[in-house]
Order: structure tokens, then C-alpha cells, then sequence
């Protein structure tokens, strides 16, 4: 394969990497939330949040890292109001998403007047002159940073505890039936709090990737439903962690695609091309359904929510 | 003299005005089996709920071992030695037998892998017990007698001293049960104290030592084996020397075919059914008797027009029931009597009224009042409001509420599937005079129960279904028995032992 | 009855609450709780330019409001009043575009019929996906919001730019017979009468009528409902689009009544703001009539707040936000305290 082939593979494969890592985050944590029975639209919001709090602190400290935990807590935190309403209130589960939706995008519309246009200290690229110069990985390393392979390290680990390990068993019990599990003996809604923070620190951290690491700047409203759709990619994924990593990769092909389509000079409005990766959300969402057999693999307590 | 292991001092249990518990006072004693014995309703369930935690006393207490127990919910009672298997089972059909097992078991390790040995270890007893089980099978594709069996591992991997079963065989064939009493006492004998929920007297003659009788929330009596008669303790149980009577109509002397399934063929997750076919005269009463799971509830959907069927047909006088338009639809004059009313027949945040009218409220009909007032009371309802909202009726009047609509007028044809579920006597009986009030008047009447007592006594034929096909038709001539009835239900030789 | 005691406890604990939680967010925003309460009263009804920015705020509310009560009674949760919005604005602005000099008489009622298709069609399509292969319509609803206005920019910045405009992208402004007569010198648009004629229109459809006791029937028990023959696919489609309808109505009355042209930015989250009230009030539209008022008038008190009283333009939404949440919480909360509410 010619150099320039191996060049532009490498581009476009890093590319997509980045683009889907923050969704990947996010859709991971919906995904082990939901798996214990509780659906949580406030992602958004704490994706969100975690972007607006994650640069905040990482131009504050200069220390991107700093960010990017900074902005796990502040959704891990945000989850709470969710948690609150729905285990302590017994509210709706939709309606307290969208509430704590509407929150965020106050708080951090307020927040983030002041951080527009700061500059953030980025993460250090994983490049090395062992990969500098060779076609392919010398692109894919030099453009990548940790948060790609936290990102996978991320799916993998959590995949294997949810199957083996006791409390991963125990969250899939609850998932199915809360009542059957507290009559084995666990606590369903300490699992479900504690699922549900879980989902608002992964949300935040990756509503903080999206800010610090992959376009180093904060703009209002700058996740654009990101956490909406990884709420959809959940269902796509079948409720498995191991699926969520290939989903979010299409997705991230399909931002990808249009950012060069763009760049390239396609005379296409650049606002039309920007819907392309909501369309292809749709899209992969029909195809699902004609594929799958009918939600088999959703967790039983979980259907009672829509039921 | 034993020590009781287990003791209720005038317990108490309220839910809200519902008195469930009423001043119990009951001893439990290792190695022995207590019988709890009543019928539907009469705390059973509860009183025993209360020692396991899931539930606490409204007032009195209750004593392990001479202390007061510390039992704040089924965690603690499994780490203090207690078990209870309950009737609907406490398994988690879509995941595998081991998981079911791990999560119970209070020595599961950390790391779950085959590698682990404290992992093989949940899965001794199985092996022990029902070594043609695949531990990494899913719960949901295990029949109901095996899914039993898994719940009794769970319990056993507790090392538990006392072990509560509630309603064990009511969903058992009748060798399957024989088993069951079996293993009670065996583990009676290995000094475990078993509590045995229960309203059938078999159970309680074949391996009860004390049996103690409820009524209507309270324990109206206790006493060892042996010391009073069968009868006296039916009488003690039901308040009054009523016994069953159930008879049904005579056959009318011509015999008019009404109902007829044809080849019906249908497929749902988990259950398909094969070529039914069956033809019900007017008049004739047939029951359709299947360990449960084995198709019953697809073929009462596809019979009701609710789930499609993939050939084959059902016609009612001459009409097709199954290929019919929208509009058709809602003038049949079939009775549906579904399982689980609350889920399946009722709309909770309607009226009683409206949910009597609904089949004229949903063909757009809004005028048809009829005479509602007289049904609740005719069928039983509590309470006979006619503006009270159905979510506030308990599961037995939301049974009587349904059959009300779908009894309480004439119709060409009935099916009523599982009608007397959770009903006391009085009730049950009135049911049955309905349904054969139908008959007489001309009704083809389709009844699905798991009573295999209630079909055999009131059924002019009894049909078997098993994997969802027809396996026999039997007339109901008087020399029909349970065991034959049960070795068709599972498919195996009355006389071939069961392992 | 029991019943009215349980809704007036509800909604009075609700309002005090949010009267609480209000007094504490100014107190964290450093300004003094009580005098800005009564700034916001009288900013939204205190004279007459007061109220009629109110009401001119509470036409869309409304109409988005209704658009998913609508879906609502069946039980369908649809947040796509936003986008439906846009969706209509577009139709209906195409219509002017395509014949900018039809007379009034004949301009207005095609402009608001076609807006009506348009959103009807966004409420179509999840609609139809949540009918015939059970995708949640909340999902889709959002991300066909994002799409919508996606779709209005690039019209707006293209195809449809009106090349006067320098820089600013914009159609051109609707001649005078395409816009909604409203009364002189005020914001209060015919918007405002065709939104409380379909409110009590759809009370009357929701309470008499077959429809309604067939879509109380589904609504309540869908498997009940199907058994007795009744279609839960058809009323999801149908209901949707209704829903669709209305908000396109209000999307082509902010555009041609207050703004005067298609913008990028024609609803400020109305559609989110629409779905919040009609949640409140049960998905009843009479309740609806005066809870839209309210929020439209916190909505335009907000905005004269953040003008003169220099408070933060995101209070709006926090606000709406907690008393959302408020509304969630108390009932929840009132029942658990209840003496023999059983865990």
C-alpha cells in the first residue's frame, strides 16, 4: 500500500477515534445505568456540565487532567438531582431527565459566558520517534492522546465486570427485577443510585474530553445532543459494553466524514451536512429495529419505564 | 421438650384498614414440618413474609432462637439461616442458572470466574439435586419444575435452618409433587425446620408433623399430626362444613358443534403452537389442563383475536373469529376471561362503570350505559361503587370485576383462563354458577385451570396440552385420575420413576 | 373528594416550593430576594406594555404547550415542539417566498395551513417510527429538533438569503399581507386567539366525544385496549401529528407576527419551555390556558430582569428547570409521607 493511502487511513482512523471518544464515554455510562433499570436523559446535561466545568478548571490550573476529573465530578454531581427525583421522589424517569437537561443548560450557559475564547492547555499526543515518520502509525499516534485508549481500556474493563464479577451480576439482577432482587437479598435502590452516578461520571468526563482534549475551546450548547443520542445508541448496543464501542465508531465516521466534506469545499451547506450525523442516528436506530428481534435483550425492569 | 427455633407472639400485620395478620401466635420447631393450611387470602403468604422481612409486625414480635429477631429484610434473613422460596419464584428468567444461584449466596466471591473454586461450590447442591440441569442454560428456558428445583438449591446453598415454601406444588404435576414431599421430609430429617404454605390437603397429609390452620388472617388452630381428622380441619378451614360443589350442567341431548379450532398453528417468544384443533358443542364444558407454560396462554391470545395466528382458524357460528375486520372485532360475542386481570383486562384509571362498558366505549358507542349496579353486586365486587376507580380494587375484585363483563351478559361462547385465581370459596362457587348458568343456556364454554380437582369435577371433557399441542381429549366419564391426567400433562409414564 | 384535596396539596406545595427555591436562587445570585420578586411581577403584569409582552411570550408557550399535550394524553412523551416549530416555520415562509404578492385574505390562511402540513409532517415521521417499530419518540423528537434548525440555517443562509440583508441571514421581510394582524401598538397577535380557540377545541375533543373515551381506553391500558379492537398505532400517528400541526402554527406566528422574517434563531426553546407546562398540567388543556400565561409572563419578566436588574439571561431556564423538577418531586414526596404508604 502507497505511503499516501497509509497516511490517509491514519487520518481518517484517528480521526474517528477522537471524534467518538466522547460518546463513547458517555453511551457507557447510559448503558451500565440502564442496565441496572433506570434511563437517565439528563446525560446531556451532565455531559454538559462536565464540558463547561472540565475547561473551566483546566484554564484555571493549566493542568488538563485537573479538567478532565474536575468535569466527571461536576456531572457525577449533577446525577444526583436525577437519582434524588427519581429513586427518592418516585418521579417520572423521562420527566427528571429533562429536567435536569433544562438545569444544566442554564447553569451552564450562565457559567460559561465568562470561558468563552480561553485557551486550554491540551493533552500531550502519544507520538514518539519510534512512530513519528512511519505511514500510518505515525499519523494515528502523533494525532492521538489518552483519552483514546482510556476510552477502550474504559469499554473492555467494564464489559468483563458486568459479567464477572458479583456486583456486576448484582446490576443486571436489578435490571430485570427489582422486587426479585431485594427478595434475594440486595438493595435495588442503592444499586440504581449508585449506577446512576456512576452514568454522570462518565458523562461528565466525557462532556470534558469533548472541551479540553478534542476541540479546546467551550461554546454554549457546544454538546448538541451528543448525550441525547448516546441515550438512543444504549438500545442500538443491545445493553452490552462491548457493542458500545463500534456504535459510537460510526457515529464518529459520520462526524468525521462531514468536518472533511466540509473542509474540502463540497458546495453543500456546511448546516446540512452538520445533520448528517443526526440522520444517520435515525437511520442506524430503524435498522436496529428491522434487525433485532424484538427487544429481547432489554432489561425487564427497564421496559416498565415506557410501558 | 424441642426448643422452638422460631416463635410469632401475637403478630400483628396491617396494610393500611386490611388487617392481613390478626394476633398469631405460632412455635416452629427444627426437624419438623409445619403445615401453614388455608385458603386463598387468609394470610398465609403474610405471616410467613413477616418472619423472612420482607415485611415488619404492626405490633408484637417474633423470636430466632429465644431472641427477638433482627430480621430487617430477606438479606438478613438469609444471612440468619432462614430461606424462603416464593410462589411466583424469586429467579431472574434472563439469566443463567449460576448467576440465579451466585446472587443468593452469601459466600459468593468478589471475582466470578470458572477458575475460582468458591464459585463451583454454589453449584454442588445442584449437582446434587438435579444433575441433568446446565448451570450456564438460561432460567427462562427451564420448564416450572426445574426452575423449583433451582429455587430450592438457592435456598439450600444458605445452609438454612428454617425453610419456608409457599404454595410449592400448585404449579407441580402430580408426581412432580410426590418428589417435592419427598424432599421435605428428608430434609426434615437432616433437622431443618420446614414451613410449608398450603391449600391443598394432599400436601399436608403426605408430610405435615403439626399443622396449624388459618382463616381470614388469624391461626384458628394448631395441632400435631394425627390428632384431628381431615375433615375437621377442612371444616376449620373454610368456617363451615361447605363442601365443594361443583356440578355441572347436564349434556344437552343434541350435540351442536359451536366452536371450532382449526389447525390453529401460532409462534411467540419461547412457545409455539402446533395444528390445534378442537370442536365445542353448545352447551359442553371443556377444561384445557397443562402444566403451566406449555402454550395455554398464546392459544387463549390467539383464540381471543389478541396475537396473531400464523394458519388456522377459529370460528364461532359459522363466523371466523381470527380473520376479521377492525369492526367485526368488537361485536364478537365471545366472554374473554384473560390471566392477571389487573394487566390484562382492565383499565386501572377508569371507573368500574366504564370498565364494564368498555367493550361500547371503545367501538365509539359512549351512550350504552347499562345496568352496571347490579352486576358488581351479582359477581361479588367490593366495593359495588360505580364511580370508584378500578386501581383501587384488590386483585380478587378486579377477577370478579372482569368476569362480571364478560359473564354477566348472554354469550355464544366463553373462554375464561385461570377465572378463580386468588378468590375465596364463596366466590369461587359463584364463578362456577355463572360459567354453567352460560352452558346451560347454549355457550361453548373453553376453561383453562390449574385445578386439576376443580376441572375433573366440573368439565364435561378435559383437554391436555403439552409443548403446545393438544395431546388428548378425554371424556370426563368418572374414570378419569390424576395420575393418568398428570403423566399426559409431562409426557412420562405414570409408573416410570422419576430419578 | 379525596382526589381534589390530593391535586390542591400537590399544587400547593409545588407553588411554594418554587417560591422558596426562587427567594434562594436570587439570594445566591446576590440580589435581594423580595424586591426582585416583585420586579418580575410587575415586569410581566404590571402595565400594559408589561402584559403584552407576556401574552406575546405566551402564544408560542401555548401553542407548544397544546402540541404535546396532545401525544401526551396518549402517553407519548414528545419534546419536538421545537423542532415542529421550525419545521413549520419553513413551509410556511415558503409559501411567501414562492408568492410574495397574494392579498392578505388569501396569504394568512395559506401560510398557516401549510405551516400546519409541514409540522404535521415532523410529527409524522416519529410518529410513524414509534407506531410501527416502537423507537422511542422522545429520542427521536430531540434529535429531529437539532436537524430543524440545522435545516433553517442552511436555508436561511443560502438559498433563501435575502442578498439586501448584508451579513445578517435572514429571508426577506414578509410583505405586509403575510403578517398576523395584531393589535396596534402591541405584540398580541391573532396567534394568541387561534392558540385559546385550539385549546378549548381539544378540551372539548379530549372529554366528549368517542375519541376521547377510545384514546382513555389506550392511553390507560394499551393491551386492553387492542383486545376490544382499537388501533394504538393509528392514534400514535395521528395524535403526533396534530401535535405537529400546532407547534408549526406557532413557528409561522413567530416568524410572521414578531419577527417579520425567517431567522436562524426564531424560538428561544419554546418547544422545551411548551413540553414543561403541559406536563404540569396534566396534558389538560384548559389547565393549560392559565399555566402558559404564568410561565409566559416569568418567561418576559425574566427578559426585562436581565435588561434593567442586570440578572443572568440563564435564570429563565434555571427557573423552569427547578420548578419542572419541584413538579416531579412533590407528588412522589407527599405520598411517602402519607401514614400507610407501604415501601
Amino acid at each position: 500500500m502507497s505511503a499516501d493511502l497509509l497516511t490517509f487511513l491514519g487520518a481518517w482512523s484517528i480521526a474517528t477515534l477522537r471524534s467518538a471518544t466522547p460518546l463513547i464515554f458517555t453511551t457507557l455510562g447510559e448503558t451500565l445505568t440502564q442496565r441496572t433499570g433506570v434511563i437517565n436523559l439528563g446525560i446531556e446535561g451532565e455531559m454538559l456540565v462536565g464540558a463547561c466545568v472540565g475547561f473551566a478548571v483546566g484554564v484555571a490550573t493549566g493542568n488538563p487532567w485537573l479538567g478532565l476529573l474536575a468535569g466527571g465530578l461536576a456531572g457525577a454531581t449533577l446525577s444526583c438531582l436525577h437519582a434524588a427525583l427519581v429513586l427518592g421522589a418516585n418521579a417520572n424517569q423521562i420527566g427528571s431527565g429533562l429536567a435536569v437537561w433544562m438545569v444544566s443548560l442554564g447553569i451552564t450557559s450562565y457559567f460559561g459566558r465568562a470561558l468563552v475564547g480561553n485557551q486550554v492547555t491540551p493533552l500531550p499526543d502519544l507520538g514518539s520517534p519510534l512512530t513519528d515518520g512511519v505511514p500510518f502509525l505515525g499519523i494515528f499516534f502523533g494525532q492521538m492522546t489518552m483519552s483514546v485508549p482510556l476510552a477502550v481500556a474504559a469499554v473492555v474493563f467494564a464489559a468483563w465486570w458486568l459479567a464477572h464479577t458479583r456486583t456486576g451480576i448484582q446490576w443486571q439482577a436489578v435490571g430485570e427485577s427489582a422486587r426479585i432482587s431485594s427478595e434475594n437479598g440486595i438493595r435495588p435502590k442503592i444499586v440504581r443510585f449508585k449506577a446512576i452516578l456512576l452514568g454522570g461520571l462518565l458523562s461528565g468526563f466525557g462532556g470534558a474530553i469533548l472541551s479540553v482534549d478534542y476541540t479546546q475551546t467551550w461554546a454554549q450548547d457546544m454538546t448538541k445532543g451528543r448525550g441525547l443520542i448516546a441515550v438512543g445508541l444504549v438500545i442500538v448496543a443491545r445493553w452490552k459494553p462491548a457493542l458500545v464501542l463500534p456504535i459510537c465508531i460510526i457515529f464518529g465516521l459520520a462526524e468525521v466524514a462531514v468536518l472533511r466534506m466540509q473542509t474540502a469545499g463540497w458546495s453543500i451547506s456546511p448546516h446540512l451536512l452538520a445533520t448528517t450525523p443526526y440522520l444517520v442516528v435515525l437511520f442506524i436506530l430503524i435498522i436496529n429495529h428491522a434487525v433485532a428481534r424484538r427487544d429481547t435483550n432489554m432489561p425487564a425492569d427497564l421496559k416498565r419505564v415506557f410501558a | 421438650m424441642q426448643k422452638a427455633i422460631a416463635c410469632f407472639e401475637n403478630v400483628t400485620r396491617r396494610f393500611g384498614d386490611l388487617i392481613a395478620v390478626n394476633d398469631a401466635n405460632l412455635e416452629i420447631f427444627p426437624g419438623e414440618v409445619t403445615a401453614i393450611l388455608g385458603e386463598n387470602g387468609a394470610g398465609k403468604s403474610t405471616l410467613m413474609k413477616l418472619l423472612y422481612g420482607v415485611h415488619t409486625p404492626s405490633s408484637g414480635r417474633i423470636l430466632i432462637n429465644g431472641k427477638p429477631s433482627t430480621i430487617s429484610g430477606p438479606a438478613d434473613a438469609m444471612i440468619n439461616g432462614v430461606g424462603m422460596v416464593f410462589q411466583n419464584f424469586s429467579l431472574l428468567p434472563a439469566l443463567t442458572v449460576r448467576d440465579n444461584l451466585l446472587l443468593a449466596w452469601p459466600k459468593t466471591p468478589y471475582w466470578v470466574s470458572e477458575k475460582n473454586k468458591r464459585t463451583t461450590e454454589v453449584l454442588a447442591n445442584l449437582k446434587r439435586l438435579a444433575p441433568h440441569i446446565n448451570p450456564y442454560s438460561k432460567v427462562s428456558n427451564l420448564s416450572v419444575g426445574e426452575q423449583q428445583l433451582v429455587e430450592l438449591c438457592k435456598v439450600l446453598n444458605l445452609s438454612a435452618r428454617i425453610v419456608i415454601l409457599d404454595e410449592p406444588t400448585s404449579v407441580l404435576t402430580p408426581a412432580e409433587s410426590q418428589r417435592l414431599h419427598g424432599f421435605i421430609r428428608q430434609l426434615a430429617d437432616e433437622g431443618v425446620s420446614v414451613v410449608l404454605i398450603t391449600h391443598k390437603l394432599a400436601d399436608v397429609e403426605a408430610c405435615a408433623d403439626r399443622i396449624a390452620v388459618m382463616r381470614q388472617g388469624q391461626i384458628v388452630d394448631v395441632s400435631t399430626r394425627g390428632q384431628k381428622s381431615m375433615s375437621e380441619i377442612v371444616t376449620l378451614m373454610m368456617g363451615s362444613d361447605v363442601k365443594r360443589e361443583i356440578s355441572p350442567p347436564t349434556y344437552p341431548k343434541k350435540r351442536v358443534e359451536k366452536l371450532f379450532l382449526n389447525k390453529i398453528c401460532a409462534t411467540a417468544p419461547g412457545m409455539s403452537l402446533k395444528d390445534i384443533s378442537l370442536s365445542i358443542a353448545a352447551g359442553e364444558i371443556v377444561g384445557l389442563a397443562g402444566v403451566a407454560g406449555n402454550g395455554q396462554a398464546l392459544l387463549a391470545q390467539v383464540i381471543a383475536g389478541i396475537h396473531p395466528a400464523t394458519s388456522g382458524d377459529v370460528v364461532l357460528d359459522g363466523v371466523s373469529l381470527i380473520r376479521r375486520t377492525q369492526m367485526e372485532t368488537l361485536s364478537t360475542p365471545l366472554g374473554y376471561i384473560p390471566e392477571k386481570p389487573r394487566e390484562n383486562a382492565v383499565v386501572e384509571n377508569m371507573t368500574l362503570s366504564k370498565n364494564l362498558n368498555l367493550r361500547e366505549l371503545a367501538s365509539g358507542n359512549i351512550d350504552a350505559t347499562e345496568d352496571t349496579k347490579n352486576l358488581l353486586t351479582r359477581f361479588h365486587v367490593n366495593p359495588p361503587e360505580m364511580d370508584r376507580r378500578a386501581s383501587t380494587l384488590s386483585g380478587g375484585n378486579l377477577q370478579k370485576l372482569v368476569s362480571a363483563r364478560e359473564l354477566g351478559w348472554p354469550r355464544a361462547a366463553i373462554l375464561a383462563c385461570y377465572p378463580t385465581m386468588g378468590l375465596d370459596l364463596t366466590a369461587i362457587q359463584m364463578i362456577y354458577r355463572e360459567i354453567f348458568a352460560q352452558a346451560e343456556a347454549g355457550a361453548a364454554v373453553l376453561w383453562i385451570s390449574e385445578d386439576l380437582d376443580d376441572l375433573i369435577a366440573g368439565s364435561h371433557r378435559i383437554a391436555i396440552i403439552r409443548d403446545g399441542q393438544l395431546v388428548a381429549v378425554k371424556n370426563n366419564d368418572g374414570k378419569l385420575n390424576r395420575d393418568t391426567l398428570g403423566a399426559l400433562m409431562t409426557g412420562l409414564h405414570p409408573e416410570r420413576r422419576i430419578a | 373528594m379525596s382526589v381534589h384535596r390530593d391535586t390542591v396539596l400537590i399544587v400547593g406545595a409545588t407553588i411554594l416550593t418554587f417560591f422558596l427555591l426562587t427567594i434562594g436562587f436570587f439570594v445566591l445570585l446576590g440580589k435581594p430576594p423580595f424586591e426582585m420578586i416583585g420586579m418580575l411581577l410587575t415586569y410581566a403584569l404590571g402595565d400594559g406594555y408589561s402584559i403584552s409582552q407576556t401574552l406575546a411570550k405566551t402564544t408560542p408557550i401555548l401553542l407548544c404547550a397544546l402540541a404535546a399535550a396532545v401525544p401526551g394524553r396518549l402517553g407519548l412523551i414528545s419534546v419536538g415542539a421545537e423542532g415542529q416549530l421550525y419545521a413549520g416555520a419553513i413551509t410556511g415562509t415558503a409559501v411567501v417566498l414562492a408568492a410574495p404578492d397574494l392579498p392578505a385574505a388569501l396569504m394568512l390562511p395559506m401560510m398557516l395551513v401549510c405551516a400546519a402540513l409541514g409540522w404535521a409532517f415532523y410529527g409524522y415521521v416519529p410518529g410513524i417510527l414509534r407506531a410501527r417499530m416502537q423507537i422511542n419518540e422522545t429520542i427521536t423528537t430531540l434529535v429531529l429538533n437539532y436537524v430543524a434548525v440545522l435545516w433553517v440555517n442552511a436555508l436561511v443562509f443560502g438559498p433563501w438569503k435575502d442578498p439586501a440583508s448584508q451579513g445578517w441571514p435572514a429571508t426577506i421581510t414578509f410583505p405586509g399581507a403575510a403578517i398576523l394582524p395584531a393589535l396596534p401598538s402591541s405584540r398580541i397577535h391573532l396567534g394568541l386567539l387561534i392558540a385559546i380557540a385550539l385549546a378549548i377545541g381539544l378540551h372539548f375533543f379530549f372529554t366528549r366525544g368517542a375519541s376521547s373515551q377510545k384514546i382513555q381506553i389506550l392511553a390507560g391500558n394499551r393491551k386492553v385496549g387492542e383486545m376490544f379492537g382499537l388501533n394504538f398505532g393509528t392514534w400514535v400517528i395521528v395524535l403526533m401529528a396534530m401535535g405537529g400541526a400546532i407547534a408549526g402554527i406557532a413557528g409561522i406566528a413567530e416568524v410572521s407576527a414578531i419577527q417579520g422574517r425567517l431567522q436562524p434563531t426564531i424560538s428561544i426553546g419554546y418547544g422545551l419551555t411548551g413540553f414543561l407546562v403541559s406536563w404540569l398540567s396534566r396534558h389538560q388543556p384548559l389547565i393549560i390556558l392559565p399555566v402558559a400565561f404564568l410561565v409566559g409572563g416569568l418567561v418576559a419578566a425574566s427578559d426585562a430582569l436581565q435588561l434593567f436588574a442586570k440578572v443572568p439571561a440563564a435564570s429563565a431556564i434555571i427557573l423552569q428547570g427547578l420548578l419542572f423538577a419541584i413538579a416531579l418531586a412533590v407528588p412522589g414526596i407527599i405520598k411517602s409521607m402519607r401514614p400507610n404508604y407501604e415501601r
